[in-house]
């Protein structure tokens, strides 16, 4: 029994170790990047005034004079000037302050003056993310232990995957979008429900009932788009995009709402299973009322997650496009339109998940006791 | 025949059909939510107001409805409801300052061309509507754990009133648990479903590993990611925690 805290010790020196040694490179890896970087150290706030725009916008537009300091490439060691401005809004510019790390563009130093100059291309942002995941991932550690490793690991899996069926969509563009994510989802539900969970019939109940429903609510919305045209969806308003835009946004949406439809799948099966273990004779008829409970319970929590999860990201836009004078209903029906779609269609999967995850699980049960 | 109206009516047919009264307010609920969030845009839009009182307002709104309205008033939602009050305003505060720090704020190189009709400077500071932002993507979330932890501690304490606060205490992290892993994957691929063209667009340009970690667009949404997950981590602890205070207290006083 001794050499269960001994693991546990390696594992906090393996985990402080990845944390320290990981730190240390972002903060250190600017001679990796190609891109010049520069820490900034000095700021000079030379300039202010006040702007109002066509619409009676105020605002306010700031400039700074910065000394920087480059940090990788054949500079490394001068000096360089560079200037920002930016607005009180900061959209799309962004207040510089000192001990910040930027990449810069170099200018052509003109004969005589000894100073380097250019100009700022962007902000250094990786230790953030490092530091936000590694907070991420401590928190997990701490309140869920083993289980919260696992949903770390899941985590991990499924965006490898997800990179992975992605890099298979651009090297083969014949293939469907639908058809490789509809494999990739197979992947994440085994791969995630398993984890989770472990190996055992309540896990496969959830399993099938996962996909079944996910696949029903695909065909659903897709249908709906069919027979509808696609009205009242604004496609254009869809961002970044480099292939068709339907099967992006189907497959998004097919991806989107997966992670609910476990959830609801999961708990459905194992509330199940866990009133059959309690009572091992307990009619079917008493199930099926049980279960139905239970998602009724969960059906409007979960469909909210998915309905602020996407619908929060628009609010950004919306600001813009209101306070440019666009009327409310217009710029609503602009910027909302697809992402109501994903939280409907999300709803509808995680509504049907609820009789499909009862009747899986019903058959699961009845299969082990006509076992015994 | 527009889509949208007739996805939300199958979802209505549907919520009816398996929820009966229950699944025609939790259809309701969307509705009043929208509702909220069209309030929080015309707060918003107002520069002397600040973003984050207003997310925290509507915040508590938000609870209420998916809690009180949903279900009904009791010593569950009510437990819930502290529990998600106090998650966010933590998670507010640590959100701000990675937003600051990070400026994840507004609108990336990406999307700026299609912006050049429109006027940037309108004064609203977009540093705290990206926090807001955060927070109001989780809040959904946060309840929902909230809810499904504070529900069967209750249970819990029904059968065994004799259970202590510490007891009860690791009952209620013991559940939060086994839902932690499937939280935190609704939310992941819920993200990840939204961010698909993104990672395709990065992939298609064939930007490098470091622009792409480094874009303002990726990094905010990591960042979107990893706040969302430690937002319905963080709240397992505080709601056992505040469930097991109010439970055993008032089971105390009563005796």
């Amino acid at each position: 029994m001794n050499n269960i805290p001994i693991k546990k010790f390696y594992f906090y020196i393996i985990l402080a170790i990845g944390i320290a040694a990981s730190v240390l490179f972002v903060q250190n890896n600017d001679s990796f990047y190609e891109r010049t970087i520069a820490e900034v150290k000095e700021v000079q706030l030379v300039h202010s005034e006040e702007v109002t725009d066509v619409y009676d916008n105020k605002d306010r537009i700031y400039e700074q004079r910065i000394i920087a300091e480059i940090t990788n490439g054949k500079a490394k060691g001068q000096h360089i000037h560079l200037t920002n401005q930016y607005s009180k809004a900061k959209a799309y510019d962004y207040k510089i302050q000192s001990g910040q790390k930027l990449f810069v563009s170099i200018k052509e130093k003109k004969g005589g003056t000894a100073e380097l100059s250019g100009d700022i291309l962007d902000l250094k942002r990786d230790h953030y993310i490092l530091l936000t995941g590694w907070i991420f991932i401590l928190i997990l550690l701490f309140v869920g232990k083993k289980q919260g490793l696992f949903s770390i690991i899941s985590l991990a899996v499924n965006a490898v995957l997800l990179s992975y069926a992605l890099d298979v969509y651009l090297k083969n563009p014949e293939i469907s979008l639908l058809l490789i994510c509809s494999a990739a989802v197979i992947l994440f539900t085994v791969t995630s429900l398993l984890l989770v969970n472990g190996f055992n019939e309540k896990t496969y109940a959830a399993i099938i009932a996962t996909l079944a429903a996910t696949f029903l609510s695909l065909l659903i919305t897709y249908l709906v788009i069919w027979l509808t045209g696609g009205k009242g969806l604004r496609y254009e308003e869809l961002q970044f995009i480099t292939r068709p835009y339907q099967m992006v946004f189907l497959a998004g949406l097919f991806i989107g709402s997966l992670g609910a439809v476990m959830d609801v799948a999961i708990t459905m099966s194992s509330s199940l299973f866990s009133l059959y273990e309690k009572n091992n004779s307990i009619p079917v008829q008493d199930l099926k009322r049980s279960g139905m409970e239970v998602g009724k319970d969960i059906m409007g929590t979960m469909t909210n997650i998915l309905f602020f999860a996407y619908i929060s990201g628009s609010i950004p836009m919306l600001i813009l496009y209101i306070k440019n004078d666009s009327p409310l209903g217009f710029s609503l029906s602009m910027n909302l339109s697809l992402e109501l779609a994903r939280a409907l269609a999300g709803g509808i999967g995680i509504v049907i998940t609820i009789p499909i995850g009862l009747y899986t699980a019903i058959y699961f049960i009845n299969r082990k006791r006509a076992r015994k | 025949m527009n889509a949208i109206l007739v996805l939300a009516a199958i979802l209505f047919i549907l919520m009816i059909l398996i929820g009966g009264k229950k699944g025609a307010r939790s259809f309701f609920a969307i509705f009043l939510n929208f509702g909220v969030i069209i309030f929080v845009l015309f707060f918003m839009n107002d520069p002397n107001i600040n973003p984050i009182i207003v997310t925290l307002i509507a915040c508590a709104f938000i609870g209420c409805i998916n809690l009180f309205f949903i279900n009904e008033v009791n010593i569950k939602t009510i437990t819930a409801f502290l529990a998600s009050i106090i998650t966010t305003v933590v998670l507010i505060v640590f959100i701000v300052i990675i937003a600051e720090k990070a400026m994840i704020q507004g609108f990336g190189e990406e999307e700026i061309e299609e912006l050049s009709i429109f006027s940037l400077y309108i004064g609203v500071d977009f540093v705290k509507v990206a926090a807001s932002v955060i927070i109001m993507s989780t809040i959904g979330a946060i309840t929902d754990a909230a809810m499904a932890i504070s529900s069967p501690m209750r249970e819990i304490h029904y059968h065994h009133p004799d259970i202590s606060r510490k007891e009860l205490f690791q009952a209620g992290i013991s559940i939060g648990k086994d839902i932690l892993g499937t939280s935190t994957n609704t939310l992941f691929f819920a993200f990840f479903g939204g961010y698909l063209a993104l990672l395709i667009w990065f992939k298609d340009l064939s930007y490098s590993p470091g622009e792409i970690i480094n874009s303002k667009i990726f990094s905010g949404e990591m960042i979107t990611i990893f706040c969302a997950g430690i937002g319905v981590t963080m709240v397992i602890p505080v709601t056992s925690w505040i469930t097991a205070l109010y439970l055993v207290k008032r089971g105390n006083s009563a005796e």
